[in-house]
């Protein structure tokens, strides 16, 4: 009896022990890999990763790279401003020493200093935020996945200040040029012209079956890449000139599943890049699309694409089973792969910082 | 570490007293009913006591079992999983009829009050592969008990409970049950539940984690259940009608700024069943109709989402005793499933049959069962799933039982999996899963202390596991190309001692998990060899319950521990634990009784999550009035 009662007491405290005595407490998500030592603000720092996350997880984050020495540093976010960055980081855009973050699923953007990353802003309220276009110093526009809206966003005091209602209910990818945006309409299969001067819409052009992303050339053309939605329609890359208005080429994929994405044009504005499933490359000056792919994508997910300004390197990232860190691939100008970085959870979108 | 010296104190406490004193073997009386799985499998049984102190099947077996339940929050989405398995691996039976979604292939445990139902009984491993196909961690079994047609005490029965706690939460309960003359029996449960659910919690995800409340997260659920058996000779026939709806909100996870999200659930099952025995044969007639209705709202995004499934589910459990030591086991299952949801082209149909031989016996100290099950499912046809267990009652040790058990189940995919649209694949294969356990049991009563304890250790191999993947212009779609592997530890102890007015009963759960991918599409990927997603290496829990007179005391203590949220195991949610603290009072009179209840749930007021950035309850308190006539 009295061992019996002696054991239980024992084993009692123990079990009290165990709930005491933990340490520090961590509450919510961990990382393993996101440093805790701080980063050090460089100019050589001239890659940010924006990774998605997994939808609901809250695991977005951002990475930096240092391409002259290959450092890599995870969840700059996070480090510099002790609260995570979100859930599900769709794109962001450097401007004026600062970079806007747009995290869709938490309907807010964050602007963060180009030097340390600390927030100096979070602007709240969207709907479904997709891309950021600043279109001069004080305002930017936003689209949105889900609604009707184009934000119109004050930079001054960093709230949302108007909107331009469209016929869309998914707009994506923007570019300005003179006083004019660009503006992907997914939803319609459109693309959308704004007077940037009044925000007034001044005409829907019809394009291909979703279009997706756009870049300007040197020739100052306009190429919108269409992915043709699921099986609706074989995808289109089509040049668009913007002077005219008018369609001047139409280059359609040969294969109904083709589903081409993140069309990048280089420094010169000579030579387009797109993933379709592998990674393509064509000239502005081509009437065809290229038969065979730049580099292969050898059984990996290629999820975002984007070219260094400066080394002209092609930076791939490889999505995996989109619920692990996704591996960033460097490829010379040669199609030779250079070296590879890990980034994080569905590296969605490479910002180069100049 | 810490952990492992409380189970080995636990240890030390059970074999000193296995040395020190002695006492008979415990006869346990032979029932028809509950030769459905034999006592050489591992198996857990959670009686009615305990089903009533909890408020859903979720709470039930986070406090009494290791398996691992994944949960949205209070009164949000909760699914199960068995020794490192897919929530889709679990089966759950209601009297004997799964009620798995076709759809989906899986169950939502929060939709499962425990007023429903008088037993729960747990099937781990091999053992599921008697409640049907699927079951590839195991089955929960959610049971109704028969009327005792010879209890002749009383014949009417009242039972009423009203529970109110934090965070707006209100339960009405009650059921009647009346034993008429000529062997009739009729049986009503009623059930209506509302929360408010709109807990404080730190967010975490924000600049100087402010205290925040928890918006869209309302709840309420109501529902009846209606019992008719009549008893002739020694046949009982009968049937049980179930209907249950459920409204509730969703709530967003702490990065979320704006939601709007409800779901409402609405089930009616209908079982009709005949039971008896006739010379040496014991039978077991079932045929039911289970109907559920599922609607998705998403107002921000405009999204309307119906999902509509029906079964009907017919048995036959034929059993022979052949003589005093074999009886040979026949179980032959017709179901037919159908789902409409608007992610499929059409609606879809279809039989999933099978049929169970085998024998069980026993020879001088052995018992053993060995049996097959052949499966058809719409062309799918696996003519060979066998299981075997064997039971050794040591000769000098007679307290002490050696085990082992090994079987092969298969999971068929779900509708969702063959033919959402996007995505769905028509040539999936069937996910199967080879299992094996061996373990020791033992059981041993002396003077005033009994103690009882299990250890099993588990050997699991799943392939074809079905994984949903991005592929060609980012669909995502299922394919067969995973293999993982599953092993582990599992491990009970209870101890009970009476002294004079004073009980002291004790019980510690504790499982220890290796989950792992040893076969992936690409071999280069980082999530090779790692363990699984959501399935925490270490669980434990523990509860003690002290009672003197009319009055006890319960603590229970729920130990979860790290779980990776990432394939490779770079995220992960720490690990969490929880203690719950109760008093109850029984106030005993003529013919009413009352039980007044107070419980302290998160007593130490952790914050903690179960799923990424779902908040989870900081300290709360329920008050529960029970009343019985």
């Amino acid at each position: 009896m009295s061992k019996f009662t002696l054991n239980i007491v024992v084993g009692l405290t123990l079990l009290m022990f165990t709930f005491s005595s933990c340490k520090k407490e961590k509450f919510g998500p961990q990382c393993k890999n996101c440093e805790e030592n701080a980063i050090f603000p460089s100019i050589q720092n001239d890659v940010i990763i924006v990774n998605e996350g997994n939808f609901g997880f809250g695991n977005a984050t951002l990475t930096l790279y240092n391409s002259t020495n290959r450092n890599v540093h995870h969840g700059i976010f996070q480090q510099a401003n002790n609260y995570p960055l979100g859930d599900v980081a769709q794109s962001a855009y450097y401007f004026n020493e600062k970079i806007a973050v747009v995290v869709n699923n938490s309907n807010k953007i964050e602007i963060i200093d180009k030097a340390d990353f600390t927030s100096i802003a979070t602007i709240t309220g969207f709907d479904s935020p997709r891309y950021f276009l600043p279109i001069n110093l004080s305002t930017a526009y936003v689209s949105n996945l889900f609604s009707n809206k184009i934000n119109i966003v004050n930079l001054i005091n960093n709230t949302i200040s108007g909107s331009i209602t469209t016929n869309s209910n998914w707009t994506e990818e923007m570019l300005i040029y003179n006083d004019t945006a660009y503006v992907c309409d997914m939803s319609n299969n459109k693309l959308i012209l704004i007077n940037t001067t009044n925000h007034q819409i001044i005409a829907n052009i019809s394009v291909g079956i979703q279009p997706n992303s756009l870049v300007l050339d040197k020739n100052n053309n306009i190429w919108i890449l269409c992915d043709g939605g699921f099986n609706e329609a074989n995808a289109q890359l089509i040049k668009f000139n913007p002077t005219l208005r008018t369609i001047e080429q139409t280059l359609a994929f040969g294969n109904i599943n083709h589903s081409p994405s993140d069309l990048i044009i280089d420094n010169s504005k000579e030579n387009l890049y797109f993933i379709n499933n592998h990674i393509f490359k064509m000239n502005i000056n081509d009437t065809s699309l290229p038969t065979s792919n730049w580099v292969s994508n050898n059984g990996e997910v290629f999820y975002s694409l984007g070219i260094h300004p400066i080394t002209q390197e092609i930076y791939v990232a490889d999505a995996k089973d989109f619920v692990q860190n996704s591996t960033i691939s460097v490829y010379k100008n040669n199609q030779q792969l250079s070296h590879q970085f890990q980034s994080g959870i569905n590296s969605g979108y490479i910002l180069f910082l100049p | 570490m810490k952990l492992i010296s409380v189970i080995f104190t636990l240890f030390i406490v059970q074999n000193t007293f296995g040395q020190l004193l002695n006492d008979t073997i415990k006869f346990e009386p032979f029932v028809i009913e509950e030769l459905a799985v034999s006592a050489t499998y591992k198996t857990t049984n959670l009686d009615a006591v305990t089903t009533k102190s909890v408020e859903n099947l979720a709470q039930l077996l986070q406090e009494n079992s290791t398996v691992f339940i994944k949960s949205y929050g209070s009164g949000s989405l909760a699914s199960v999983s068995f020794r490192g398995t897919g929530a889709g691996h679990t089966r759950v039976l209601w009297n004997g009829i799964s009620l798995n979604s076709p759809m989906n292939g899986q169950i939502d445990f929060s939709l499962y009050p425990t007023p429903f139902f008088d037993k729960v009984e747990l099937h781990y491993g091999a053992s599921g592969l008697i409640d049907g196909n699927g079951a590839l961690g195991g089955s929960v079994n959610l049971q109704n008990s028969l009327p005792n047609f010879n209890d002749s005490t009383k014949s009417a029965k009242l039972n009423y409970n009203y529970s109110i706690g934090s965070f707006n939460k209100q339960i009405h309960s009650g059921k009647v049950a009346y034993l008429g003359t000529k062997k009739w029996f009729y049986e009503t449960r009623i059930l209506h539940s509302e929360a408010e659910n709109d807990l404080v919690y730190y967010n975490f995800a924000k600049k100087e984690n402010p205290e925040e409340r928890l918006q869209n997260a309302a709840l309420k659920q109501y529902g009846f259940q209606q019992a008719i058996y009549k008893k002739i000779k020694n046949q009982t026939i009968g049937m049980r009608f179930w209907y249950f709806n459920s409204d509730r909100n969703l709530p967003s996870t702490m990065l979320v700024e704006k939601n709007d999200e409800t779901q409402q659930d609405e089930s009616f099952r209908l079982l009709i069943n005949t039971t008896g025995f006739k010379n040496k044969i014991s039978y077991k007639i079932s045929s039911a109709l289970i109907h559920d209705k599922l609607t998705y709202n998403n107002k921000l995004i405009d999204i309307n989402s119906k999902n509509n499934s029906l079964l009907i589910d017919n048995h036959a459990d034929i059993n022979y005793f052949i003589n005093d030591k074999i009886t040979f086991l026949n179980k032959i299952n017709i179901r037919h499933e159908q789902a409409k949801a608007d992610g499929y082209n059409s609606e879809h149909k279809r039989f999933n049959n099978s049929w169970l031989t085998g024998f069980s016996g026993n020879l001088k100290r052995l018992n053993w069962t060995v049996f097959n099950r052949m499966t058809v499912v719409d062309d799918y046809f696996k003519p060979l799933a066998p299981s075997i267990s064997l039971g050794y009652q040591l000769p000098k040790l007679e307290d002490v039982t050696l085990k082992v058990a090994a079987g092969i189940n298969h999971n068929y995919p779900t509708f969702n999996d063959l033919y959402w649209t996007p995505g769905g694949n028509s040539d999936l294969k069937p996910e199967e899963a080879k299992m094996s356990e061996a373990g020791i049991k033992y059981h041993k009563a002396f003077g005033k202390t009994t103690i009882a304890t299990e250890n099993t250790f588990f050997f699991a191999h799943v392939s074809n596991w079905i994984l949903w993947q991005p592929s060609a212009g980012n669909i995502w779609s299922p394919t067969n190309l995973k293999k993982v592997e599953n092993k582990g530890f599992e491990s009970t102890l209870t101890i009970k001692y009476k002294l004079n007015k004073v009980d002291l009963s004790i019980r510690g759960n504790y499982a220890y998990t290796i989950s792992k991918n040893i076969d992936l599409p690409k071999n280069t990927d980082d999530a090779l060899y790692k363990q699984l997603i959501y399935v925490p290496q270490h669980q434990f829990n523990a509860n003690a319950k002290l009672t003197y007179k009319n009055t006890s005391l319960s603590y229970g203590y729920y130990y979860t521990g790290l779980r990776y949220i990432s394939t490779d195991n770079n995220w992960y949610l720490p690990a969490n634990y929880i203690s719950n603290i109760s008093l109850s009072q029984d106030i005993k009179l003529k013919t009413t009784s009352f039980n007044l209840r107070f419980q302290v749930n998160n007593l130490f007021n952790q914050t903690y999550q179960s799923i990424a950035w779902r908040p989870m309850p900081l300290r709360n308190y329920m008050l529960t009035l029970a009343f019985k006539l």
